[in-house]
């Protein structure tokens, strides 16, 4: 019978641990800390899998919801949000390893091209909320733009996106 | 509510981020309960935010998944007595996720292929076309050439030969002139180029009097077709200003050749 559970879980973990990984130690700009926290969302993502409703979205919004939050309550917790913030995530994007899921995406480009494609303004939002990990109240209220402006051009900026990835990811 | 409206406000972005505060959450989640629009701009955005998450994607230390599996499964306890109800949810909702992964799963391996079908079928009849407008382009030049060939050898016609003046002796051109039928083509052999003002102008000699047949640009390949001219003697051409002019200015002409005597 446990053999069988974790079986679920492995599948999960093959997936989308490179995908959750990718988020989390953006954030934390730790590995260390950031294995743990992965590890720490699969336990969650496995404990609150009862909670996870179909109808309000799909399975992997839900698994990097909880992986972005818990990935920034550790940097709140560890009081690093200030230098997380003066700091450089660019180095880190820099490493950035082809996930090895079996899903090789050698033919895709990659993701600096595609961020490349979009125009600064919706550059900026996507790098801060999805690489930074910012929440978009905290990027209206440290960048001094109305929250308003933060959501429409991270609309324009995910509607680009979905034409260049769209086409490029060919999964 | 004007669900466009709501849509290009960038809330359901936010939603799918998971940056929404929790009354603000469940607004949405009610609103897509009614709007079917929005649950579908909604699984579009999911989408993307997976691809762009995906392409963002970086391996874990292979050690923190061997630490996960080993806190997951402790030592097992063969209290039995704990086991019956438990196992069997716990087996459910295994079956119900790795059913759910595998049809998500899917639904984003068709909607690729899909996707990646549209595109090929999309070069194909770019390609098509193409390959139709490249074969009209050359079926029309064949015509073209089986037209000029016709006249070529049609015996009803004349050629003249016209060489060059004292202006560019070097020049050549001919004109396949039909007496009866009237008709006048020219063919370019060798004339120099002339500026964008200017065009060339064909003169019939009729009894002794220079008679207009016509402008052309250089140019083209083959024969070009020009006016009618009756009772010719001589062909020349001479270069005039764009339009043509009513006699020929004699100190610009380029060719000149009379028709063979009999």
């Amino acid at each position: 019978m446990k053999n069988k559970d974790t079986k679920a879980l492995d599948y999960l973990y093959d997936h989308y641990a490179a995908a959750l990984y990718g988020s989390v130690v953006r954030i934390v700009k730790n590995e260390d800390i950031a294995s743990e926290v992965l590890q720490d969302v699969f336990l969650k993502i496995w404990e609150r899998i009862g909670s996870y409703d179909p109808g309000k979205g799909r399975l992997f919004t839900w698994m990097i919801n909880v992986a972005r939050n818990h990935a920034i309550d550790k940097t709140r917790s560890r009081e690093v949000i200030k230098s997380r913030k003066t700091d450089d995530i660019d180095l880190l994007v820099h490493k950035i390893d082809r996930t090895e899921t079996g899903e090789t995406h050698t033919d895709t480009i990659g993701l600096t091209e595609v961020l490349n494609r979009l125009t600064p303004d919706q550059r900026f939002v996507v790098d801060y909320l999805y690489l930074k990990g910012y929440t978009h109240t905290e990027l209206a209220e440290e960048f001094n733009i109305p929250l308003g402006t933060v959501k429409t051009r991270l609309r324009a900026a995910m509607m680009e996106l979905r034409s260049l990835l769209n086409v490029e990811d060919k999964e | 509510m004007n669900v466009q409206e709501y849509i290009a406000s960038g809330v359901l972005e936010v939603y799918a981020l998971g940056d929404l505060p929790a009354h603000e959450r469940a607004q949405v989640e009610e609103n897509i309960v009614r709007y079917p629009a929005l649950r579908e701009e909604l699984a579009r955005i999911e989408w993307t935010q997976a691809a762009l998450l995906k392409q963002a994607s970086i391996a874990p230390p292979a050690a923190v998944k061997q630490h996960l599996m080993q806190r997951l499964a402790p030592p097992a306890r063969e209290g039995q007595t704990v086991g019956w109800v438990p196992a069997y949810w716990r087996l459910a909702a295994a079956a119900s996720i790795v059913l759910a992964v595998v049809a998500g799963y899917l639904a984003f391996y068709y909607r690729a292929q899909w996707v990646r079908s549209q595109v090929a079928l999309n070069e194909y009849m770019a390609q098509n076309q193409q390959m139709a407008q490249n074969y009209n382009t050359v079926n029309e030049r064949l015509d073209k050439l089986q037209a000029d060939l016709a006249i070529i050898e049609n015996t009803q016609f004349t050629k003249v030969v016209m060489t060059g003046t004292q202006n560019d002796p070097q020049a050549q051109a001919s004109v396949y002139w039909n007496k009866t039928t009237e008709e006048v083509y020219v063919s370019i052999q060798s004339l120099k180029g002339i500026a964008r003002e200017n065009q060339y102008q064909l003169w019939a000699l009729v009894d002794g009097k220079p008679v207009d047949a016509g402008v052309f640009d250089g140019g083209f390949t083959g024969l070009l077709k020009l006016k009618n001219v009756k009772g010719a003697q001589a062909f020349a051409i001479t270069v005039e200003t764009r339009g043509g002019v009513a006699s020929p200015t004699l100190s610009a002409m380029q060719v000149i050749g009379a028709l063979p005597r009999g």
